[in-house]
């Protein structure tokens, strides 16, 4: 059993194209191997910013013998009337290798065949690897590929050594215009001598003796270990960063960290804009004091053990310094002129080449907020939302948030609250872009709940009309997201908003831009938002799926009274009644589906199963009166479990398919009453009730 | 107030010494050593000794300082860190050759940057620029957490795929003297001879500023980029075209084109529109100077062979 290394030393890969490749190269590799008949190795793959490395250990030094049963011409071809060997016959003797009295007659439905079975003597693993690896380095697919030189090969960079060994063996091949061979080199400033390497087996020692961690996992930890001692140094904490932390470990051969201190006046500066500045060009992160204020140090990641003359530390040091100066800049300037003048400004920003500038945008989120505001009872004016629509967008001509698009928002929460506007104003601008799908807290004011959900209304309204859809894994305008932000925050600021009009009202005012039928466009978003709906009750509500799909199809556009009626439905069905009526349910949908409505006519009842029936009907429609009035679900579901007695004995007793005609009508349209009270709750049909074919 | 001379700099390297020291090593790398273009461009790939000499299958090794103008980017002289118009200089080796990342650090190491007890890392950064039809893949290279080049492998330039692939490496001129200076202000940078920065360039950015924020005639910026753009053609449409003039024409559109841009005179629509003129005469000027290179015979293949 041998290791198989191999190791590609190129110039520095993107940070964003090396977890993919790992995976897909570990792929590659285990696969061809297994195909080769040579599975069973334990394939990994690493990487650091300069290399793609792969070892599986646990290989034999050849495939396995195999036999392979090989046809040759039809046996009538190959023996003469004589039954002598003609030509042929020798011919595929000479092919196989084997003696004329040892071919063999294989018998097929098109007849016999001479056949043989020879023995494929396994190949040397090293040939196999040799074909298996050039492939699989050309088949790796990264974000942004490149050509360098005189242009003849495309990768993620330009590659420099091949390092290919099976045990103390070189595996030969070429990639790129680049041979392989048993040479490397370590960490580019602590061992940049090439060495040559004796065996695979040694390959992790030699690499750890240059200042080289291959394995990205082993990395993560030195950091996080690395970061605990410097931040106790500081008695502070990492303000959390996963995503930055994750880069960090791409970005080097060896897991340096560096603990750097800034000016403490720099804290002043509100704390969203220190952590990204120090975030977006410098992937530094913050530290914060137990308390969870802002310290004033960061972390940085250098691509080295040490700082021989404090001189990486000073750098760095220095640019945070700078940065933060910059910012400090931009704040101070940004507030030396109120946001009002800054909005008409936003006619000069584009939303959408059909849909029109920001300034366009917040005019019609203007009008549709004041429509909404007014649907829900809200008191506030049409002109302060006007106002607000487009005051919320000003801080995008800020000096802040031109330089860091990621504090859009914030800054004019900022800036906002600086200059004095009332809370609900400010918090409006900060939080309007809030939340993020369904993740995270809604909006604080009303104001900022009607911006957010007619912006994303409006943006939903505009993108369907003008045809640009998510499909599949494609949303690049995160409409998915906008649109389970906009029923999250429906559902808990519980407005009872009818979310078919309000998609009609958006639709409506975006009608001058966009293509086709308007009314096309509405029911488009509207199905759209219904799925939001939908995964919002299976998400966040936590009810199972059929539940979900039961009480939507009694009327799903009002978020709060559904999401009362999924909690009841989802607390009432584990009850046995419940199991019962789902199935009498869906036997009175298969009934009653496609016939004509009729009216009951107590005359014509024949049994008395039809008369209970029909008065239960009755009186559970009177309860549901009430109940709906006074949104008592658990009520409304508990009277109509109390149906499942009276249903089951009228199909038990009742035959509703009889001959009679005016007795069947009679006995579908008592069907049809109780359905049409029970879909004023839920479809129960729709559940899946263990056994329940109906 | 701004004092004339700059205080003692502690041996760290001066803006003039840092050109003459880069342009004396890349000269001994192999390198024409040109002189900035005499126009007002925004940065130095649109200088014909990048954008053009990139095009075809010639080598070419070239170094240059370009002063480089983006009006938008002006702060009236008042923020420490941005210039309306700065320096860079420019290098453009053609093919890439293997060693490129070595000859880039013995660069750093001519300027007494010392690898051994810096940080240096290559981090992803690629460049595009729409009005010159070109893009390329490559890093923001970093000392110490400070950007100082930009490095970039050319991908494409005038809408034409490059073969052979050029390395172009930006070197930020006043930011890198800053830096190794430490000084908080880039007009308390040390050009040289003791001389700050600020008492060489401090007037011109206020008075940029003022021009290109207040002042410019957003009228006439956009007359003047009708006609530079019909020229362009004209000098296209002349037989045999006239590469150059027509190049130098539309690099005259895309400067009034950031100017109106700065002054805040372009519209969303207008601005998409106004970007796809410049880049379509910027590729046709591509194609018309590969076609005239080939009607020459290419006569630079072969030269440049002793660099490197």
């Amino acid at each position: 059993m041998a290791t198989f290394l191999l190791e590609l030393l190129t110039e520095e890969i993107p940070a964003n194209g090396l977890p993919g490749a790992r995976r897909q190269l570990a792929e590659a590799i285990g696969k061809g191997l297994e195909a080769a008949g040579l599975g069973g190795a334990a394939v990994r793959a690493l990487s650091t910013s300069r290399r793609l490395v792969v070892v599986a250990e646990g290989l034999p030094e050849r495939q396995p013998d195999r036999t392979e049963r090989v046809t040759g011409p039809p046996a009538s071809v190959a023996y003469g009337k004589d039954g002598a060997p003609t030509k042929a016959a020798e011919g595929f003797a000479r092919k196989v290798g084997l003696l004329l009295d040892q071919l063999e007659i294989d018998s097929t439905p098109k007849g016999d065949y001479l056949a043989a079975t020879v023995l494929l003597p396994g190949r040397p693993t090293a040939e196999i690897l040799a074909e298996l690896v050039p492939a699989a380095v050309a088949g790796l697919r990264f974000p942004k590929m490149m050509r360098w030189g005189r242009g003849e090969h495309s990768f993620v960079r330009p590659l420099h050594r091949v390092t290919a060994l099976l045990g103390a063996e070189v595996v030969p091949f070429e990639l790129f215009g680049v041979g392989s061979g048993r040479t490397t080199e370590g960490h580019r400033v602590h061992a940049p001598t090439p060495f040559e390497l004796a065996s695979a087996d040694s390959y992790a020692g030699e690499m750890e003796r240059r200042f080289v961690a291959v394995d990205p996992g082993e990395r993560s930890r030195a950091f996080t270990t690395a970061a605990a001692r410097l931040v106790a140094e500081v008695d502070c904490r990492v303000h959390p960063d996963d995503e930055l932390m994750a880069e960090h470990v791409e970005l080097v051969e060896y897991p340096g960290l560096l603990l750097g201190g800034f000016d403490e006046a720099f804290l002043g500066l509100p704390r969203e804009v220190v952590i990204t500045t120090l975030r977006h060009h410098q992937k530094c992160l913050v530290l914060e004091r137990m308390d969870g204020s802002l310290a004033p140090f960061f972390l940085a990641v250098v691509d080295r053990r040490d700082d021989p003359e404090g001189l990486v530390r000073q750098g760095n040091e220095w640019v945070i310094g700078a940065r933060l100066a910059d910012a400090r800049f931009f704040f101070d300037e940004d507030r030396t002129r109120p946001l009002d003048e800054l909005v008409p400004g936003l006619q000069r920003l584009e939303f959408h080449r059909r849909l029109g500038s920001v300034a366009d945008k917040a005019g019609r989120v203007g009008e549709l907020a004041a429509a909404i505001a007014g649907q829900i009872g809200s008191p506030l004016p049409a002109a302060e939302l006007a106002r607000a629509a487009g005051l919320v967008k000003a801080d995008l001509l800020t000096g802040m948030v031109v330089e860091f698009t990621e504090l859009q928002g914030v800054m004019g929460g900022h800036y906002l609250r600086l200059a004095g506007e009332p809370e609900a104003l400010w918090t409006a601008a900060r939080d309007h872009y809030l939340p993020l799908g369904f993740e995270g807290e809604i909006p604080a004011s009303d104001i900022g709940r009607l911006l957010g959900v007619a912006d994303r209304l409006d943006t939903l309204a505009g993108l369907f009309g003008v045809g640009e859809l998510p499909s599949g894994s494609r949303d690049p305008h995160g409409l998915r997201r906008a649109g389970q932000a906009l029923v999250k925050i429906v559902a808990e600021a519980g407005w009872e908003l009818d979310l078919e009009a309000a998609s009609r009202r958006a639709v409506e005012l975006v009608a001058d831009r966009i293509d086709g039928d308007p009314a096309a466009a509405a029911a488009a978003v509207s199905e759209f938002l219904a799925e939001r709906v939908r995964r919002y009750l299976i998400d966040v509500v936590g009810v199972a799926f059929d539940t979900a799909d039961a009480v939507m199809a009694a009327g799903w556009a009002k978020l709060p009274e559904l999401v009362a009626r999924a909690r009841s439905l989802e607390a009432a069905r584990s009850a046995d009644a419940f199991r019962w009526l789902a199935l009498g349910f869906k036997r009175v949908r298969n009934i009653t589906d496609g016939q004509p409505d009729g009216s009951v006519e107590e005359a014509a009842f024949q049994q008395p199963e039809e008369g209970e029936l029909h008065r239960h009907t009755g009186q559970f429609g009177e309860r549901l009166d009430e109940c709906l009035a006074a949104r008592r679900f658990d009520d409304a579901f508990a009277a109509m479990a109390e149906l499942a007695d009276v249903l089951e004995r009228f199909f038990v007793e009742v035959l509703v398919m009889t001959e009679d005609e005016a007795t069947r009508r009679n006995r579908i349209a008592l069907l049809k009453e109780l359905g049409a009270q029970f879909m004023r709750l839920a479809d129960l049909s729709k559940l899946q009730i263990e056994g329940g074919n109906g | 107030m701004l004092s004339f001379a700059v205080e003692s700099n502690g041996g760290a390297v001066d803006l003039q010494t840092l050109i003459l020291s880069l342009s004396r090593y890349w000269a001994d790398a192999g390198c024409v050593v040109q002189q900035p273009y005499d126009l007002e461009i925004g940065a130095g790939t649109m200088h014909p000794e990048t954008f053009l000499r990139v095009l075809g299958p010639e080598p070419y090794r070239v170094a240059y300082v370009q002063p480089s103008r983006r009006p938008a980017d002006a702060r009236y002289g008042s923020n420490p860190f941005r210039l309306g118009r700065h320096l860079q200089m420019q290098v453009i080796l053609k093919p890439s050759p293997d060693d490129v990342q070595r000859l880039y650090l013995a660069s750093l190491e001519a300027i007494g940057i010392d690898p051994a007890v810096h940080d240096i890392r290559f981090e992803e950064d690629n460049w595009e620029s729409p009005t010159l039809g070109a893009w390329g893949v490559g890093w923001q290279v970093l000392l110490d957490g400070m950007e100082i080049t930009q490095f970039t492998y050319f991908q494409q330039a005038g809408g034409i795929d490059l073969n052979p692939v050029a390395a172009e490496l930006t070197y930020g001129l006043e930011r890198i003297t800053m830096f190794l200076q430490r000084r908080n202000s880039i007009y308390d940078i040390d050009w040289g001879v003791g001389v700050a920065y600020g008492a060489v360039r401090l007037d011109d950015e206020r008075e940029a500023s003022v021009y290109g924020f207040e002042v410019a005639d957003v009228e006439m910026l956009r007359r003047h980029l009708e006609d530079w753009e019909r020229e362009a053609g004209r000098c296209l449409e002349h037989d045999p075209p006239l590469v150059i003039p027509a190049l130098e024409a539309t690099l005259k559109t895309s400067h009034l084109f950031n100017l109106m841009d700065a002054r805040g005179a372009v519209s969303v629509t207008e601005r998409v529109g106004l970007i796809g003129r410049i880049r379509r005469n910027a590729i046709r000027v591509a194609k018309a100077y590969v076609a005239q290179r080939e009607q020459h015979g290419f006569p630079l293949r072969g030269a440049f062979e002793e660099a490197g």
